[in-house]
C-alpha cells in the first residue's frame, strides 16, 4: 500500500473518505469503551444483587431450618427446602442440601442425588471450600452458597446450595449483543451521514478543482456568477478570488503575448541587423572586387580573382538568404527535419557568437530526414542556442549535438554560462509550463521553447547545470507514419 | 324425630331450632346459656390441603346451617386435635378412625363421610413411579414416609401389615419419617426423598384428579381392604348435646344444600351419614394387632 505525504494511504487521501473513516474509528473506540463500562457495571450490579439475594436466601433458610436440623427432621428440612424453591424463584436454585454437623445429609431438594443419611461426597464438598458464603463460577454458570447453621454457639449443620446463573450471563450476553448491533447501526449511520456531509461540503472544492485543472491545460475560465452565488459565504469568497486571479492571469497572458510580439519584432530587428552585417562584410569585398574589375578588368588574374571574390561574396549572401527563408518561411506543409536544417542554424547563430567571441561546435549525426516537424523544432533549438550564446562568457563555446536514439530525436545544447537558476530549471522541466512566460525579466525565448515543447509533446531535460556551464537536452519522440500522414 | 324434622327442614331458623331443642332439654336455662357459645369444629390433615376457600365455605355453611358462630380449629397433628377434643375444647372434630378406636370409651360418632357412596376407604402403599416393587416385602430397608402416628391409613394399616409378619416399622425400614399430611407423603415419595410411603387412598385418588403431575411420580403397589372412613366425632358425653346435634344436622343435610354440595364437591365426597361404631371394628383389630407386638 502506498502512502501520501499526510501518512494516509493514497486510497484514503480524500477528505470524503477520510472523515467517515475517522468517524467510524472514533465510534468504534467510543462504543467499545462505553460497552465495556456498561457491561462492567452490569456485572457488578448482577453480582451485588446475587450476593444480596443469596444472603437473603441463606438467612431465610437458616432461620427456618435450625429447629428441624437440631431434631434432624428429614421431612421438615425437605419441606422447608422444597417450599423455599418457589419463594426464591429469582435465585434459580439448582439444588440445596442440608447436612448435620458430621456432613451427613439430612435432606436435599434433590434427594435422588443426595439421599438422606448419606455422607456428602468429598468432590461436592470441595466445591464449597471458599471463604465467603457465595462464590461465583462463570465457567459452570453457577453460584455456590454455603452457610453453617449455628445454634447456641454450636455448629449443628450446614446448608449447601448451587444456583444457576446462566440467566444472568445470558442477560449479559444479550446486552452485549444489543450494544454491538446498536453501535454498528449507529456507526454505519454516522459514517453514511459523515460521507454525505463531506461530499456535500467538498462539492465547491471539486468545482474549484475542476476549474483549476482546466487552467493547468491552458484553458483558463472564470466560474459563472450563478455558480458563485450558490455557495456559502466562505466558498463564495474563494470563488470570487479565483475569478479575480483568472482575470489577472488572462491580462498577464495578453501582456505576455504583446511582449512576445515585441520580442519577435526585436528579434526580426536583430536578425535584420545581423543579416545586414553579414551581407555588409562581403559587400565591402565585392565592391572592392568590382572596383578592381573596373580598373584592372583587362588583366586576366585580376578579373579571375575579382570574379571569384564576387562569387564567394554572393554565395555567402545567397546561403544566408536561403537559410533565413527556410527558417522563417510560413504556410509551408510540415516537413521532416534534416541535418541541413541544423547546419543552417549555425549561420543564424553566428552573428551572435561572433559578437561575444564564442566558438561554435556542431555535432550533427543525422542520416536522412528525421520524422519530426522541422520548422518548430528548428525554432526551438535556435532559441535555445541564442539563449546559450547570450548566457555564455565571452570567449567560451556553445555547442549543438544532435542524434536519433530509441525512437526519439535528441538535441543537446551546451553553453559555458553560470548554470540555471533553480526557478528557471523548474520552469524548463515542468510539463505544461508553456501556458505562461517565466517572468518579465527572463525574456520570452524560453517561453517560446516551452510553447513548442507543449505543442510537440516534447520535453526539456537539464542534463547538467553548474559553474562550468549548462547542458540542456531537447527530446521529441519520432512521429509514426500514420501520425504524419494525418 | 327432631333429626327427621331437621333433615326435612335444613333451612330451619336458629330461633326455631333453639325453641325445639328446649322442649327436650331437662335444664332449659343452662342449655339456653350455652346456646350463645360458638361451635368449635376441629379439623385434622385428613383434608387434602388447608385450602382457604374450602375452609371459608365450610365455615360459612356450618354457621348458616347451625345458626351459631363456628370456629374451625386446625392443628398439625391428629394427636393435638384428639387431645383438644378429649379435653372438651372442641364441640366436634373430623378425626381418623384410629384415634376413634383408641379412645372408643370417651369418643362417639357424629357422622361419617360417604365416598363413592360408601363410608369406606383404604390405605395405599406407594413407591416412586419408576421403582420396581410389588409388595411390602420389597420395601425392606427403605426410608418410609408415614403420614401421622395416629393415622389409620397413614400408619396403622402398614404397621399392622408388618405386625402380621411379626415386624415393627422401625426394624423393617431403615428410617421412617412422619410428614403430617397425606399430600406430603405423596410429595416425599414423588420427589425421591422417601423410597416408599403409606397414604390415605381417598386422598391419593382425589389428588390423582386434581394434581396428576404429583401423583404420577408415584405408583400404588398395595391397596388395603376397605375400612371405615375418617369420621366426625365428639365426646361421648356430649354426643347428644344441642351443639353436637347442630353440627350433626348440618353435616347430614350438607348434600341437600347448594352451599353444602359445593363444599362436598370440593372434598370430592357424596355426603355424610350416621353409621354404627362397628364400622371401625376392623381398625380396632389392627390396633390390637400392632399393640400385641409392642407389649
Amino acid at each position: 500500500m502506498s502512502y501520501g505525504m499526510t501518512g494516509w494511504p493514497k486510497a484514503m487521501s480524500s477528505f470524503a473518505v477520510r472523515v467517515p473513516v475517522v468517524v467510524a474509528l472514533l465510534m468504534i473506540a467510543i462504543s467499545t469503551a462505553v460497552s465495556l463500562r456498561a457491561l462492567s457495571r452490569l456485572e457488578e450490579t448482577q453480582q451485588r444483587n446475587l450476593q444480596l439475594l443469596s444472603a437473603a436466601y441463606l438467612d431465610g433458610l437458616s432461620a427456618s431450618l435450625i429447629p428441624s436440623v437440631e431434631r434432624e427432621d428429614v421431612w421438615e428440612v425437605f419441606d422447608t427446602l422444597d417450599r423455599s424453591r418457589e419463594r426464591y424463584k429469582g435465585l434459580n436454585v439448582r439444588w440445596a442440601t442440608v447436612t448435620n454437623a458430621e456432613n451427613r445429609t439430612i435432606a436435599s431438594s434433590a434427594p435422588n442425588d443426595f439421599p438422606p443419611l448419606d455422607t456428602m461426597p468429598a468432590g461436592t464438598l470441595a466445591l464449597f471450600s471458599g471463604s465467603s458464603d457465595t462464590q461465583l463460577d462463570e465457567t459452570k454458570a453457577e453460584a455456590r452458597m454455603m452457610r453453617p447453621l449455628i445454634y447456641q454457639d454450636r455448629e449443628i449443620g450446614r446448608i449447601y446450595a448451587i444456583a444457576d446463573i446462566s440467566a444472568l450471563m445470558q442477560e449479559r450476553s444479550d446486552i452485549l449483543r444489543e450494544l454491538i448491533i446498536t453501535n454498528i447501526v449507529l456507526t454505519v449511520l454516522l459514517v453514511a451521514f459523515g460521507s454525505f456531509s463531506m461530499r456535500h461540503m467538498l462539492k465547491p472544492v471539486a468545482t474549484l478543482s475542476s476549474y483549476l485543472a482546466r487552467s493547468g491545460e491552458g484553458n483558463l475560465t472564470t466560474i459563472p456568477d450563478s455558480a458563485v452565488m450558490e455557495q456559502s459565504r466562505e466558498f463564495r469568497d474563494l470563488f470570487e478570488r479565483y475569478n479575480e486571479m483568472t482575470r489577472a492571469l488572462g491580462e498577464r497572458e495578453a501582456l505576455a503575448a504583446e511582449l512576445a510580439e515585441e520580442e519577435k519584432l526585436a528579434s526580426v530587428g536583430r536578425l535584420a541587423s545581423g543579416m545586414a552585417h553579414e551581407i555588409n562584410n562581403p559587400l565591402g569585398g565585392m565592391f572592392n572586387a568590382l572596383d578592381s574589375l573596373k580598373r584592372y578588368g583587362t588583366r586576366e588574374e585580376v578579373r579571375t580573382t575579382s570574379i571569384r571574390l564576387l562569387e564567394q561574396g554572393l554565395s555567402g549572401i545567397r546561403d544566408l538568404v536561403r537559410s533565413t527563408l527556410t527558417t522563417y518561411r510560413t504556410g509551408q506543409r510540415p516537413r521532416d527535419l534534416t541535418a541541413t536544417d541544423l547546419d543552417d542554424l549555425r549561420l543564424l547563430v553566428k552573428p551572435e557568437a561572433r559578437q561575444r567571441k564564442l566558438r561554435l561546435q556542431w555535432q550533427v549525426y543525422l542520416e536522412g530526414p528525421v520524422h519530426v516537424p522541422a520548422v518548430p523544432v528548428r525554432d526551438a533549438i535556435l532559441n535555445l542556442l541564442l539563449n546559450a550564446c547570450h548566457v555564455s562568457r565571452e570567449g567560451g563555446s556553445v555547442g549543438l549535438r544532435a542524434h536519433v536514439r530509441d525512437g526519439r530525436f535528441e538535441a543537446e545544447i551546451n553553453d559555458e554560462g553560470d548554470g540555471l537558476a533553480a526557478h528557471m530549471r523548474e520552469y524548463l522541466e515542468r510539463k505544461g509550463a508553456g501556458a505562461a512566460p517565466l517572468d518579465r525579466r527572463s525574456g520570452l525565448g524560453l517561453w517560446i521553447v516551452k510553447r513548442h515543447c507543449d505543442e510537440l509533446q516534447a520535453r526539456l531535460e537539464v542534463v547538467q547545470s553548474g559553474k562550468s556551464g549548462t547542458v540542456l537536452r531537447f527530446v521529441i519522440p519520432l512521429m509514426e507514419e500514420a501520425g504524419r500522414a494525418a | 324425630m327432631d333429626l327427621l324434622v331437621l333433615r326435612r327442614r335444613p333451612g330451619l331458623s336458629r330461633r326455631a331450632l333453639l325453641a325445639l331443642a328446649a322442649c327436650f332439654c331437662p335444664f332449659p336455662a343452662v342449655n339456653a346459656a350455652r346456646a350463645d357459645e360458638p361451635l368449635r369444629f376441629g379439623l385434622t390433615p385428613v383434608f387434602l390441603t388447608n385450602d382457604i376457600e374450602l375452609l371459608s365455605k365450610l365455615k360459612t355453611y356450618l354457621s348458616r346451617q347451625t345458626g351459631r358462630e363456628v370456629h374451625l380449629v386446625q392443628r398439625r397433628t391428629y394427636e393435638e386435635i384428639t387431645t383438644l377434643l378429649l379435653s372438651g375444647q372442641l364441640t366436634a372434630a373430623w378425626i381418623c378412625g384410629y384415634p376413634l378406636v383408641q379412645y372408643q370409651e370417651q369418643l362417639a360418632l357424629v357422622a361419617v363421610p360417604l365416598w363413592n357412596g360408601q363410608p369406606l376407604y383404604s390405605s395405599y402403599l406407594i413407591v416412586p413411579a419408576g421403582r420396581a416393587a410389588s409388595g411390602i416385602d420389597d420395601l425392606k430397608g427403605d426410608l418410609h414416609a408415614f403420614s401421622d402416628p395416629n393415622s389409620n391409613s397413614g400408619y396403622l394399616v402398614t404397621a399392622a401389615l408388618l405386625a402380621e409378619r411379626k415386624l415393627k416399622p422401625e426394624d423393617f425400614f431403615q428410617q421412617t419419617i412422619f410428614t403430617y399430611g397425606h399430600r406430603n407423603v405423596v410429595r416425599a415419595v414423588a420427589s425421591g426423598l422417601a423410597r416408599s410411603g403409606s397414604v390415605d387412598g381417598y386422598v391419593w385418588e382425589v389428588m390423582a384428579s386434581l394434581e396428576p403431575g404429583l401423583t404420577s411420580g408415584t405408583r400404588v403397589i398395595r391397596k388395603s381392604e376397605l375400612l371405615g372412613f375418617p369420621p366426625v366425632a365428639s365426646l361421648a358425653s356430649q354426643n347428644r348435646d344441642i351443639s353436637v346435634e347442630l353440627i350433626r344436622h348440618a353435616l347430614l343435610a350438607m348434600k341437600d344444600d347448594p352451599d353444602g354440595r359445593e363444599v362436598l364437591g370440593m372434598l370430592r365426597l357424596d355426603g355424610f351419614a350416621e353409621e354404627p361404631p362397628s364400622l371401625f371394628d376392623p381398625i380396632a383389630g389392627k390396633m390390637r394387632l400392632v399393640r400385641s407386638l409392642t407389649q
